[in-house]
């Protein structure tokens, strides 16, 4: 079976020539979720912008990433894009559109999709996010929680089969962190979650790659990886609390 | 400088929508035309950005302070064409939020501050820039046109009020002309300072400015510089310049009350009339052009006194 | 901080006036505004329906009365200037009361209309009079980023008022002016993050 995500040998330099990617390489499963981990500046958000296509700029792609056994071309980027969803870092950078309904409606909208078909997405997937009601509200007027969840009901509305989300839980108080988490919980999807919040991945997550100055120096299993102290902290991380009063081979995801 | 509905009267009104339409729906061909895709956000967000920096307050004395408009700092930044587009997005919001200028008077104020302010301005700073190479003279163009730019949008809106029958000409033109006057030198001078800033932070995007298509723009300026033309033939030439009598009195018949023989500083006595409305007619212009001249020095000092020496001819020339 | 002087909650309240379709209010106030601005002086009839049905809006409208006033008096420097102006040399025709009049008409009209209003509404007619879409768009991405920028550059200015110690007027220029420039890359910068957003979702 195909891996949803596999990435052969990605490199990325910036303009001026900084690496941002060296050589990385990892595949991940269709249904796994797994988390990416890393101090700031490691890559991470370069790396998911590989993911759709965003990256690189100049259209150079070399296979280095293939998308359910497809590799990332001119060709087939808008497919590749149906297929994987992206939610950005900052909720105001993706929410655009001045209501929320319309926001969700513009991935199924740019689909080509009737808009019967596309008003029943928008439905589910408020319904999903729990803005069920919220749909007429002027996205600027959102709290930064409603703000998180409109962009992610506007990802999922796009029906991706490969869900990958930059730092989601950022900037959220302990119940927004809660109600996000016990989201995510539910939705299907294969997931990739860049994120500080560990947390986050020891209860999600069931294995964790950890990017250190573009390079992938550790992947394997959260609770063995997490709980490598050394490794963690040698990585500009640290052992999570919530690992220090479990059994290692406590229960997650 | 938002003209609210009510102070221009149908006509006026008329006239300025035709020619704002005209001027926006040229700009918005070149946009289209011309502009990557991906730089299609940029011209909402740049219309954000000018909304939220006019909320700058600048002191400037006792407890008064200035802010920026901005129109020419957008157009060195992205090109005339989207200057417009940009300007008149931010006219469009202010009117409908916050009541800030008039519906219909939105054609006289698009006229006014994108039509003949950006693009107008623009002009000019491409003419100062052939002239000054190096940053020094992006700075001095910069600071120059922004100020031409807010006294060529008064003087137009003077013309505008004296058509409809406001403001009397003379009057109207001296008082606007006089204060923004001044105002355009906090104008000239936010806007020189905010361009070195954005230059310091990122290079390129100041370098790249104008679009792409370079060559092209002269061509694409020129018809802006048709259209303002256009505008300043019906709303100042007829008052600041004596019409010959056969055209006066058509225009009387016409209902078009020029007044133009009235001078632009009230003639102590009317026995002085003629001979006074020429005197006092190329006073004016002759003090028009000093001020001019005077402000694009004082540009050229400004320029010279924040780009030091190194960094004025070692940028590149490309304008 | 920027939202009280928007008045976009006002917008928000369930009133009769906000329950008429956008297209009806958008068109009738043209219609005021046109007519308010050619009606000749003596038409005293147009100037008093149109004060009668903007009072009866006005109620219907549930704005509060202080927030029209304080639109309103945008107005009066303007009229005041008119007044003074036309003090030294009279106009042509008609006196700063016929201005005041019909600039305070269309005003109110404007606020009403704006403040029952969803702004996403008063898009949509402007796209169904077919108003170019990039400009549209370019409104739109306005309206949505202007409050943000508003708090980025109300944040920026703060952390630089706390980090200047002098009242010298030509420091507090060179520190706005980087305010007003630093804004504009920060905007540069995520009008390119939300083209990749927009791309992300396929847009083309």
């Amino acid at each position: 079976m195909n891996a949803a995500i596999q990435i052969t040998n990605l490199s990325y330099r910036y303009h001026d020539g900084t690496e941002a990617l060296r050589g990385v390489s990892f595949g991940i499963a269709p249904g796994e979720c797994v988390g990416l981990l890393g101090p700031n500046g490691s890559g991470k958000s370069t790396l998911l912008l590989h993911l759709n296509g965003i990256l690189p700029e100049k259209l150079d792609y070399n296979g280095a990433v293939q998308i359910l056994g497809q590799p990332v071309t001119a060709d087939n980027i808008e497919t590749i894009r149906r297929q994987v969803g992206l939610v950005f870092q900052d909720p105001d950078d993706q929410l655009f559109c001045p209501t929320v309904e319309e926001d969700v409606a513009f991935g199924p909208q740019q689909s080509g999709l009737s808009e019967a078909e596309t008003k029943a997405r928008v439905e589910r997937a408020l319904a999903q996010v729990g803005l069920a009601e919220h749909g007429r509200r002027a996205t600027h007027h959102l709290s930064h929680g409603e703000k998180r969840r409109a962009c992610l009901a506007g990802v999922l509305a796009c029906e991706p089969t490969v869900l990958v989300l930059d730092e989601p839980t950022s900037d959220l108080d302990p119940r927004g962190r809660r109600e996000f988490k016990a989201l995510l919980r539910q939705i299907a999807a294969t997931k990739l979650i860049a994120t500080h919040d560990l947390e986050l991945v020891v209860e999600l997550c069931s294995r964790a790659i950890i990017l250190d100055r573009g390079s992938v120096v550790a992947d394997g299993p959260v609770v063995e990886l997490l709980n490598d102290e050394e490794l963690m902290l040698a990585h500009g991380l640290e052992r999570p609390h919530i690992l220090r009063h479990r059994h290692p081979h406590g229960e997650h995801q | 400088m938002h003209i609210p509905d009510g102070f221009i009267d149908g006509k006026t009104a008329a006239t300025t929508v035709v020619l704002s339409a005209l001027g926006v729906g040229l700009a918005l061909r070149q946009v289209r035309r011309r502009l990557p895709p991906r730089r299609v956000p940029l011209l909402g967000l740049a219309a954000a950005f000018l909304f939220a920096a006019q909320m700058v307050n600048f002191p400037v004395a006792g407890g008064t302070s200035g802010h920026l408009v901005g129109g020419v700092l957008v157009a060195a930044l992205l090109g005339p064409s989207a200057a417009i587009v940009v300007l008149t997005t931010v006219l469009i919001v202010q009117c409908f939020l916050f009541a800030d200028g008039g519906v219909l008077a939105l054609g006289a104020n698009i006229f006014n501050m994108a039509i003949l302010g950006a693009a107008g301005g623009y002009g000019i700073y491409r003419l100062v820039c052939a002239g000054l190479p190096g940053m020094r003279g992006r700075v001095a163009a910069i600071a120059f046109s922004a100020w031409c730019s807010t006294v060529l949008g008064s003087i137009s809106c003077a013309g505008q009020l004296a058509w409809s029958g406001t403001v009397a000409w003379p009057a109207g033109f001296t008082a606007m002309a006089t204060v923004h006057i001044l105002i355009g030198i906090g104008e000239g001078l936010i806007s020189a300072l905010a361009f070195l800033a954005i230059q310091r932070m990122r290079p390129d995007l100041v370098n790249e400015s104008s679009g792409p298509g370079q060559p092209g723009v002269w061509g694409e300026f020129a018809r802006y510089g048709l259209l303002a033309a256009l505008g300043v033939a019906v709303f100042v030439v007829p008052f600041a310049c004596p019409w010959p009598d056969g055209l006066e009195s058509v225009a009387a018949k016409l209902g078009f009350e020029h007044k133009a023989t009235e001078p632009v500083l009230a003639a102590p006595a009317s026995g002085y009339r003629v001979p006074g409305v020429h005197w006092a007619a190329g006073a004016t212009a002759m003090a028009g052009a000093a001020g001019v001249v005077v402000v694009f020095v004082l540009a050229l000092v400004l320029a010279r006194s924040l780009v030091p020496e190194p960094e004025a001819h070692g940028r590149s020339n490309k304008p | 901080m920027i939202d009280h002087w928007v008045g976009h909650h006002h917008s928000r309240l369930e009133s009769p006036m906000f329950r008429l379709p956008a297209a009806l209010k958008l068109g009738a106030a043209l219609v005021i505004i046109v007519g308010t601005v050619v009606a000749r002086p003596w038409w005293v009839g147009w100037f008093v329906g149109a004060a009668l049905l903007l009072a009866v809006t006005v109620v219907l409208s549930r704005i509060p009365p202080l927030f029209l006033l304080k639109r309103l008096a945008w107005l009066s420097p303007l009229v005041l200037s008119v007044a003074l102006v036309n003090a030294v040399q009279p106009a042509a025709r008609g006196s700063w009361v016929v201005v005041a009049v019909k600039s305070t008409i269309c005003l109110l009209t404007v606020t009403v209309v704006a403040n029952t209003t969803p702004f996403s509404k008063i898009l949509r007619v402007l796209r169904r009079i077919r108003v170019p879409d990039l400009l549209i768009t370019t409104i739109a991405l306005m309206h949505r980023y202007l409050f943000v920028l508003a708090e980025e550059a109300e944040r920026m200015r703060r952390a630089r008022a706390s980090r200047t110690f002098t009242r010298r007027r030509r420091a507090r220029w060179q520190t706005l002016s980087t305010v007003v420039g630093q804004l504009f890359v920060r905007a540069s910068e995520r009008a390119e993050r939300i083209y990749d957003a927009m791309c992300a979702r396929g847009w083309k």
